[in-house]
């Protein structure tokens, strides 16, 4: 039976063995005093007391000295460890089984294989190892706690199934890690059964393990596999001859094995469109064994309203296709909204300036645009809430309107700030992107300026990316000279240097200044054929409304839109969520991938909102990483370090701590025999001894 | 078990001062004829003084001879011999329960107490007594037939306690209106200034005071004994010391504290006796009444 102590630093109290120590050898002989008739002269003299330093009452000292031990010792908390329980405990065994089960384990007998192992696993333990099966996708879930019943942790495997869901180690390992708790004396292993994608270690490098628990990885597909799979969907709605349009574009992956086969050919691959649950379309196409094809869908008619919308490939049966699950692919078009464009114009009301620009907008019906003008002064908060844009044509926003602005944009507003002759002449203007004005640059003498393109990957730019210079023949006679801080994002200058747009984005919106004139007068750019593009891509991109998501991937959460009063969401599986708003307002976590679709207070009617979800493209990839890349960068440290505090159960703290008890009550039983030895008998007699002084003589008894 | 009265009385011991008197080295008061002089005048042999002549003196009692050289009439006064107040304030407290040989200083004290008294008694004087410690004890008024009483109550005294020599004096001179022999039996453990003060307040009450000062051979000289724990008779106190590096200090304190003591005591006008509990009572006792009456004042 071994010893330990809970708390050691109790053990310094034994120290205390010094003071009765000391208080005997400083004890005095009171056998025989000597009785003698006044000691009113002897205490005047100085007096050199004998020193005896022996101890006379060894049974009281030995008494009292164990006494003090055994207090000291209680206080210690002794704990008896049955060496026999813990030899036993860590003979036995604590293994969690972390089963994948993410889209990827959908694949052609990996889901089977990957049950099988596990189930291998439990049948190999012996009656009193205990085992626990976590469950992960992109997050875990505990299936069954640690236990010798191995029946149960059978049953849980048996009730687990692959899932429209990306992968993620670090949350099983948590997980695992957690159930170990339980078990912290019993040799701990866990066991990963997955395909061993890679996207599933991000996070896996800085996770702490108990020290001595052993990781290992059961790989049920050892090799990289053919899949063909759908990446991503382009779609938007279009305007073909007057009418709404939806153009929807394709990219399919296609995935080689490892065997790295020569690239060939793929028989046709079926890819079809689906809006709002009716078929819409489809077209085959011939599809590389390895590396993206993009397929274009031709237009179809779009529906009013927001548009749900499928994408399905249908591979040859000659093509090799790992995984099924991700032949399909989501996507929710919102509702086509005009944008609505808050045009301030300064002081003198702009005059002929923004003529072109207002035209340029006006154009087009994806979006529409409708714009507002405005007078600086009169411009309130509550008309940049009803709009998607803020236009300033060379003015500053009002004092008034700062504050309300930079609320607005934080919000995903969108402001545009127009710099021209008026803005440039001030040393400091009132700008939304903070710059110093520096006055004019006038390019007429060298038949003006043009415009370099910094940040050609810019969404601005995306109308332009296969234009190889967007502002050719275009000429720029006068623009602003400004200088901005160095951390300002710049996305276009001039041939000159100067900055021509600065972007700063805020929250969720984002702040433009564009120093490039839009106005016929300082330059040529609305007689040139990007004038028209660029300005609706200016006022799309500034707005956010070309950010729109067509999808979310799974574990990304959904923040439903505030105006949706009491939400009810139905899942893909048809689950009808309540969501309670907090703080942030009312949020769904997207578990599984499909088509979620928010209510307001019932499902009865359309859906208010729709979400699209997919599985990360990542879960297409069936590329199994190598087993000793699993802990790379995982760290070992003691129980202590890596574990959550968990008290051990009261029932065994109690049983493994009766030590104390017993010595407290030996503490008391050896007081009580001092109590009643040291007032016994010739200890008996209680006496005052003076102590010892060398002060001049003292007074004598009569104080007459 | 308290000791019986006849032991006070050694027979040796008496027969060894019965040929004394106690006699007063002052004046006292007394009420019956005695053999101490009394501030009253009366019939006796011992001329006291001459007066003035008043009508009506006893025309006998006319100094003839002093006439014959003044040519004025004075009569002659005589002594009036008469009894007096003998007080025994003994000293009763632990610190007298302290003896190196045979007796302590309280055994001494009572035998010492008692002879006197039966002297005094047998004289015709009053005897009385009053034992203290801190405070008064038993007190017995003098009276000529307090002798048995007296002895009886020196029979069931023991020495414990705690005294405080000086507020006890005070209280003993209160006992008595009449000036009278006040014999303290004590240690005299107090300082010598504060005990003559004491003195001199019974003193001035008229008393004729004898303070006799009984002193343990140990007293002097602490016992031999290596390192020991002395206890406070009194107080019970312990201190331990070591005798032997500390004997030639308290000689010398011990001493000085006699002399000052013998000296304050006689200053007040007292008698200071200092017994040595190891001689024999008789021999002291008889050394001193004899000197005593050899300096009493005749007038």
């Amino acid at each position: 039976m071994g010893l330990g102590f809970l708390v050691p630093a109790f053990l310094a109290g034994l120290a205390a063995l010094a003071i009765p120590l000391l208080l005997h050898l400083r004890h005095r002989d009171r056998d025989r005093p000597y009785r003698f008739p006044s000691l009113m002269f002897l205490e005047q003299l100085p007096i050199r007391t004998a020193k005896r330093q022996r101890i006379t009452d060894w049974p009281l000292l030995l008494l009292r000295a164990l006494a003090v031990s055994l207090l000291a010792l209680a206080f210690a908390r002794p704990v008896f460890t049955n060496q026999a329980a813990v030899a036993t405990d860590a003979r036995s065994r604590a293994v969690v089984i972390l089963l994948d089960r993410s889209q990827s384990m959908g694949a052609t007998g990996v889901w089977t294989a990957a049950r099988d192992s596990a189930r291998a696993i439990v049948h190999a333990l012996r009656p009193r190892d205990r085992v626990g099966v976590v469950l992960f996708d992109d997050a875990a879930e505990v299936a069954q706690r640690l236990t010798e019943d191995h029946a149960a942790a059978l049953a849980a495997l048996d009730a687990a199934k692959p899932l429209a869901r990306g992968t993620s180690f670090v949350p099983a390992v948590r997980a695992a890690r957690q159930l170990l708790l339980d078990a912290p004396f019993a040799a701990a292993e866990i066991v990963l059964v997955s395909d061993l994608q890679r996207a599933g270690l991000t996070g896996m490098a800085g996770l702490d393990l108990p020290a001595g628990v052993v990781v290992r990885a059961v790989a049920v597909s050892p090799s990289t596999r053919r899949n063909l799979a759908i990446r991503t969907v382009e779609a938007k709605r279009v305007t073909v001859d007057g009418r709404s349009m939806m153009a929807v574009k394709a990219r399919i992956m296609a995935y080689a094995d490892s065997a790295n086969s020569p690239e060939t050919a793929t028989a046709g691959v079926s890819v079809s469109l689906t809006l709002n649950g009716r078929e819409a379309g489809s077209r085959r196409e011939a599809i590389t064994s390895a590396g993206e094809t993009v397929v274009t869908l031709p237009p179809v008619a779009a529906p009013e309203g927001p548009v749900a919308g499928m994408v399905t490939i249908a591979p040859a049966a000659s093509a090799a296709n790992g995984l099924t699950a991700d032949d399909q692919f989501t996507f929710v078009v919102p509702r086509e909204e005009p944008l609505r464009v808050l045009l301030l114009l300064p002081a003198d009301g702009g005059g002929s300036e923004p003529y072109f620009l207002e035209k340029a907008l006006g154009i087009g019906l994806s979006p529409a645009i409708r714009i507002t003008r405005a007078s600086r002064t009169f411009v309130t908060a509550a008309q940049l809430r009803t709009h998607d844009l803020l236009l300033l044509w060379d003015v500053a926003p009002s004092k008034a309107l700062e504050a309300p602005l930079a609320a607005f944009v934080d919000s995903g507003g969108g402001v545009v700030q127009l710099v021209g002759r008026r803005l440039s002449t001030r040393g400091s203007a009132a700008t939304v992107v903070p710059v110093t004005m520096e006055g004019t640059a006038d390019r007429l003498a060298d038949r003006g300026g043009a415009v370099r393109i910094i940040r050609s990957e810019h969404p601005l730019f995306a109308p332009f990316r296969s234009l190889e210079n967007p502002w050719a023949g275009t000429q720029l006679f006068r623009y602003p000279r400004l200088s901005a801080p160095s951390n300002t994002d710049i996305l276009a200058r001039f041939d000159d240097g100067q900055p021509a747009i600065l972007e700063q984005v805020s929250g969720a919106g984002r702040a433009l200044l564009v120093a490039i004139p839009l106005d016929a007068i300082a330059g040529t750019f609305p007689l040139s054929p990007t004038y028209l593009p660029f300005v609706r891509q200016l006022v799309s991109y500034a707005s956010g409304r070309d950010a729109l998501p067509l999808w979310r991937s799974t574990a990304e959460r959904w923040a439903l839109p505030d105006t949706l009063r009491d939400p009810v969401v139905r899942t893909p599986d048809g689950t009808l969520l309540r969501p309670t708003a907090d703080a942030q307002g009312a949020v769904i976590p997207l578990v599984d991938a499909g088509l979620y679709s928010a209510f307001a207070g019932s499902t009865s009617g359309a859906a208010a909102a729709l979400m699209a979800v997919n599985v990360p493209p990542s879960e297409s990839e069936l590329v199994p990483i190598d087993t000793t890349e699993l802990l790379l960068g995982v760290r070992q440290t003691a129980w202590s370090d890596s574990l959550p505090s968990t008290p051990p159960t009261n029932a065994e703290l109690e049983r493994r701590q009766n030590p104390w008890r017993l010595l407290l009550f030996l503490v008391a039983a050896l007081l009580a025999g001092e109590t009643f030895l040291s007032t016994r008998g010739w200890r008996a007699v209680a006496r005052r001894t003076r102590p010892v002084s060398t002060d001049p003589p003292a007074a004598s008894r009569s104080t007459a | 078990m308290p000791a019986a009265p006849a032991t006070f009385l050694d027979p040796a011991l008496l027969a060894r001062i019965a040929d004394l008197a106690l006699l007063a080295r002052t004046v006292v008061d007394g009420f019956m004829h005695g053999q101490h002089r009394s501030v009253r005048t009366g019939a006796s042999l011992d001329f006291a003084e001459h007066r003035s002549y008043q009508p009506g003196d006893d025309l006998r009692r006319i100094d003839w001879r002093l006439y014959g050289r003044t040519d004025r009439f004075y009569i002659k006064q005589y002594d009036a011999d008469t009894n007096a107040s003998v007080l025994f304030a003994l000293d009763q407290s632990g610190s007298m329960d302290f003896g190196s040989g045979p007796v302590t200083k309280f055994a001494y004290a009572r035998i010492l107490a008692a002879s006197l008294a039966w002297l005094s008694q047998a004289q015709g004087d009053r005897v009385g007594l009053a034992t203290f410690t801190d405070e008064l004890v038993e007190v017995i008024p003098p009276s000529v037939r307090h002798l048995q009483r007296m002895l009886h109550t020196l029979a069931r005294l023991s020495a414990t306690g705690t005294s405080q020599l000086v507020p006890a004096i005070d209280r003993v001179g209160l006992l008595t209106q009449r000036a009278g022999i006040v014999v303290l039996i004590t240690d005299c453990y107090e300082k010598p200034e504060a005990l003559g003060r004491a003195i001199d307040g019974l003193r001035m009450r008229g008393h004729d005071l004898i303070v006799f000062h009984l002193v343990d051979p140990a007293e002097r000289s602490l016992p031999d004994s290596p390192a020991t724990t002395y206890e406070d008779a009194e107080s019970g106190v312990l201190l331990p010391l070591r005798p032997d590096e500390l004997r030639a200090r308290y000689q010398a304190l011990i001493t000085e504290h006699h002399t000052a003591l013998a000296q304050r005591i006689t200053a007040s006008g007292a008698d200071y006796v200092q017994l040595d509990t190891s001689e024999p009572l008789d021999r002291a006792l008889h050394a001193y009444l004899d000197a005593r009456r050899l300096r009493s004042r005749v007038r």
